[in-house]
């Protein structure tokens, strides 16, 4: 077990090391720094004012030699004005430059800086992750425990009128984007012109202009019911369809299995074979697919936190993206590897616990 | 320069009294508002008979409150480089500008009470406003602001775009001021001596990149160091989410200021998630709103304030490719096309009829010129007398947007008209590698503050950006004149002349003057959209 776990850490920090000089190399191809120095500097320098621009701060040299700056295995470059000022890599604006490390890179705890947001990239990323964390925890806390009793519930009685209802449910709601589901929410639930709230204002029912916010950045202070719901009634809706899905074709599958056949003609009541027989082998299957579902949620809450306006991890992606902001770009992607990978693990570890059969060696 | 008083309003007699008995110091600026608005004259009327700038002042905001803009957030830096008006309205509160443009086209005075040019524009008097003071306790000088100039003409700097707006102020052998053009006379008078007449010397120092600093903050970023004019502090700043100010209580602000605390609201760069944030309360007031969210604001019951602006869309031909160097075709294509048509179908008639001269009624120089006549068969008959009947007009334009819509709006005209007309679109890509080049486009043009800036950038001959290929010495004459004179007024005899030329060799056809538009809620004070999309958070208010 003890090598198996550190094993896939090693699996981790290889493909953390592969996807960050990636991101590395595609973020610093040429016209992708002339847009960093566009953005940072001014819209409209010339192409002259561009490339000193780019070696005033060290971004012309040779790529590998940055790329181990940032790893913090090649020491930081420096740079010295013409009037004797110092400028490097390791120097922040307030620091004396006799006093800054050689070294200045993951490997010594430094993340690097972004240059959309002016801060220490450990700073964005942590209070970004934390939000995120908020809306991901609510959105599992409906969508797993819904999923599941939908899924529960249309495969103990494959075929049933039920079966039939739950799963027509789920395959619609699967089949929905988020785009298109938080639109048609914010339509019908949280627009003064549309839907229900004219008519819910007009009888005097609610207070507000409408009945939930479509907007949830009121959320990142304060999480009500009233301005949560949506954002997380989005991301539930599309996950839970497809882990209900799973579960019922898992479910179906045991319901048929001799075991439960053999309990049935002992006499075992129907309510029994389904929670203490049935459910533990059918939640094999849907425990993967959970927890794949928290890598997925972290990338598919770039939508539904651009739409609703919450500024998690999803938004600055996006907003790194759009900026060519190369450093938090970076630890975004270690940040996206950590997760996928830890999930696989924790996934990988949990199914002895529901199965003694399987070993991990 | 563009002050109009209704004269109805403004002659009430008992309302001239209150305004003597204003200006003698008898009375306070609200209690004549509230006298004289009693006595039926309206509020801009009566800010105008007490000598007030009705476009900065429509009504006293009362004071405190708090108020919130949707705006982006950007990381901010050294104003010089400031590349985005949303930076320029960031950091307003806290360091000032010389000089205000007004949602009118006027210029008010903030850090100078006046200015002076002497007859050719070669010599600028600036008298600094007494009694401001700076945030940390120093007093506002001369000092400051030749650091300022000094700084604004320093080319060296990456990304400063001041350094183009001084102009002849810059030394283009050292890239920085020229030897002795800018002096301190006394410790609130600055002098400058300007080789060459310039009259967008002002229109430069007004413009969001010329916020003044401190004499020992240049080139920080404003709020790093914190020190300014303005009477706000920052608060709380985010970038891409929000920043938040407030009255900077241990600081005597030279002027008014309604508000005590000024949030900004980042919600992206999509309308509908700003309407989203608007119907969830999350502001007050938008940065700007656009096409057919000006009415989705409307009917949730926002107020739309309009502004004209020198912005537009130019249908030119180039002067090199016969047989647009033919007047009698250039001006048979004008005559054909109906502007109000090319407005509406598009820009959804959100703007203003031109009159193919360029120069915008918004500009202080502007001149009225008689209507101009629409008649396609006339249009026609012009055409074929030219002898180029024949001749396939092929208009180019980029493939999406007004620009199309517009452009294609003039071709369906031409060809009522009975012209051969081919539409040919062209990716933004790279539409805009050769846009000076093309014998018959359409191009846009952005906002400028004088009408002599554009005609120079673009008709002049040979200058780079003269896509008509435009050359003719009389105009260039006069408009060497024009540049040269700082009153507007006496540059409105000029420019009449100018505008005529213009017309009468249909160098462009140039339908219509593009609007902006901004929606806030009703009782917001001072809050009404600027050419140049500035907001003044020292002017915002509540009713």
């Amino acid at each position: 077990m003890g090598l198996f776990i550190l094993r896939r850490l090693g699996v981790m920090l290889l493909t953390a090391l592969c996807l960050t000089f990636v991101v590395f190399f595609l973020t610093n191809l040429a016209p992708n720094l002339e847009k960093l120095a566009k953005t940072q500097g001014n819209a409209r320098m010339s192409d002259a004012e561009v490339t000193r621009w780019l070696d005033n701060r060290g971004y012309s040299r040779p790529l590998v030699v940055r790329y181990g700056e940032w790893l913090g295995v090649v020491p930081g470059w420096t740079r010295e004005a013409p009037d004797g000022a110092v400028t490097g890599r390791c120097i922040g604006p307030a620091d004396d430059p006799a006093e800054a490390p050689t070294f200045c890179g993951v490997l010594q705890g430094d993340f690097g800086y972004s240059t959309v947001s002016a801060e220490p990239v450990s700073d964005v990323v942590g209070g970004r992750l934390a939000l995120t964390g908020w809306l991901m925890l609510y959105a599992f806390a409906l969508m797993v425990p819904a999923a599941l009793a939908i899924g529960i519930l249309a495969g103990m009685r494959e075929g049933s009128r039920l079966d039939r209802t739950l799963s027509t449910f789920s395959i619609a709601s699967t089949a929905t984007p988020e785009y298109v589901s938080g639109v048609i929410f914010i339509i019908l639930l949280a627009s003064s012109t549309a839907g229900v709230s004219p008519w819910l204002a007009e009888m005097g029912w609610i207070e507000g202009r409408t009945l939930f916010l479509g907007s949830a950045r009121s959320a990142m202070e304060n999480i009500t019911f009233w301005n949560f719901a949506l954002p997380v009634a989005t991301i539930a809706l599309y996950g839970m369809g497809y882990i209900a899905r799973m579960t019922r074709a898992s479910m179906a599958e045991v319901m048929t299995a001799q075991y439960i056949r053999t309990a049935r003609l002992k006499g075992v009541s129907f309510r029994n074979i389904v929670l203490k027989h049935a459910l533990r082998n059918a939640l094999i299957a849907p425990f993967t697919v959970i927890m794949l579902q928290i890598p997925w949620l972290l990338t598919g809450v770039v939508i539904v936190e651009t739409l609703f306006n919450y500024n998690g991890f999803g938004w600055t992606l996006v907003q790194a993206a759009s900026n060519n902001d190369i450093e938090l770009l970076l630890s975004c992607s270690i940040v996206a590897v950590l997760v996928v990978l830890l999930t696989q693990l924790i996934s990988d570890i949990g199914y002895v616990y529901l199965n003694p059969r399987i070993r991990i060696s | 320069m563009t002050q109009h008083t209704p004269s109805f309003l403004a002659t009430h007699p008992v309302a001239e009294m209150y305004a003597r008995e204003y200006k003698k110091g008898e009375m306070s600026r609200r209690e004549f508002l509230t006298r004289a608005s009693a006595l039926g004259v309206g509020t801009i009327a009566a800010y105008s008979m007490i000598g007030a700038t009705p476009a900065k002042a429509q009504a006293a905001p009362s004071m405190g409150g708090e108020l919130r803009i949707q705006q982006r957030v950007i990381a901010s830096k050294d104003p010089r480089s400031y590349d985005w008006s949303e930076l320029g309205n960031m950091t307003r509160g806290l360091v000032e500008y010389l000089v205000e443009y007004n949602r009118d086209g006027s210029f008010t005075g903030r850090l100078l009470e006046s200015w002076e040019a002497n007859e050719d524009a070669t010599q600028y008097t600036l008298n600094l406003r007494q009694g401001v003071k700076w945030n940390n306790g120093d007093d506002f000088t001369s000092e400051d602001v030749v650091a300022n100039f000094v700084a604004w003409c320093d080319s060296s700097i990456e990304g400063n775009s001041m350094a183009t707006r001084m102009g002849s102020l810059v030394d283009p052998e050292t890239g920085q001021a020229r030897e002795g053009a800018i002096e301190a006379v006394d410790s609130h008078t600055v002098r400058l001596n300007l080789p060459e007449g310039d009259i967008a010397i002002i229109a430069g120092v007004a413009d969001y990149p010329s916020a003044v600093q401190h004499r020992d903050m240049i080139g920080r970023d404003p709020l790093e160091h914190g020190v300014g004019t303005g009477a706000y502090r920052l608060e709380n700043f985010e970038v891409g989410v929000g920043a938040s100010w407030v009255r900077n209580e241990d600081h005597e602000y030279w002027g008014d200021a309604y508000l005590d605390r000024i949030e900004f609201v980042d919600l992206g760069t999509d309308p509908a998630a700003w309407l989203a944030g608007a119907e969830a309360g999350e502001f007050d007031m938008t940065y700007e709103t656009t096409g057919d969210f000006i009415d989705i604001f409307e009917a949730i019951g926002w107020t739309t304030s309009e502004v004209t602006t020198a912005s537009t869309l130019c249908i030119r031909m180039n002067q090199d490719n016969p047989p647009y160097d033919n007047p009698m075709v250039r001006r048979a294509v004008n005559m054909a096309v109906d502007p109000s048509v090319v407005l509406e179908l598009g820009y959804a008639g959100r703007g203003r009829v031109a009159e193919h001269h360029h120069v915008c009624p918004i500009h202080p120089e502007y001149a009225e010129l008689p209507p101009l006549t629409y008649d396609k068969d006339a249009a026609y008959a012009m055409l074929q007398e030219s002898g180029h009947a024949d001749h396939v007009f092929e208009i180019v334009s980029l493939d999406g947007g007004f620009e199309r819509d517009s452009t294609d709006a003039l071709a369906a005209q031409l060809r009522d008209a009975g012209f051969n007309v081919d539409r040919r679109v062209i990716p933004g890509s790279t539409f805009w590698n050769d846009w000076t080049s093309y014998p018959f486009s359409s191009t846009t043009w952005n906002h400028r503050e004088l009408g002599v800036m554009i005609l120079n950038l673009a008709y002049r001959t040979g200058v780079p950006w003269n896509e008509t290929a435009y050359s003719n010495p009389e105009f260039d004459d006069l408009l060497t004149q024009a540049s040269g004179i700082p009153d507007a007024d006496t540059r409105r005899e000029v420019m009449a002349e100018l505008q005529r030329i213009m017309q009468e060799d249909a160098v462009v056809n140039q339908s219509y003057w593009r609007s902006l538009y901004r929606s806030h809620v009703s009782d917001v004070v001072n809050a009404d959209m600027h050419p140049k999309f500035e907001i003044n958070m020292h002017h915002l208010g509540w009713a």
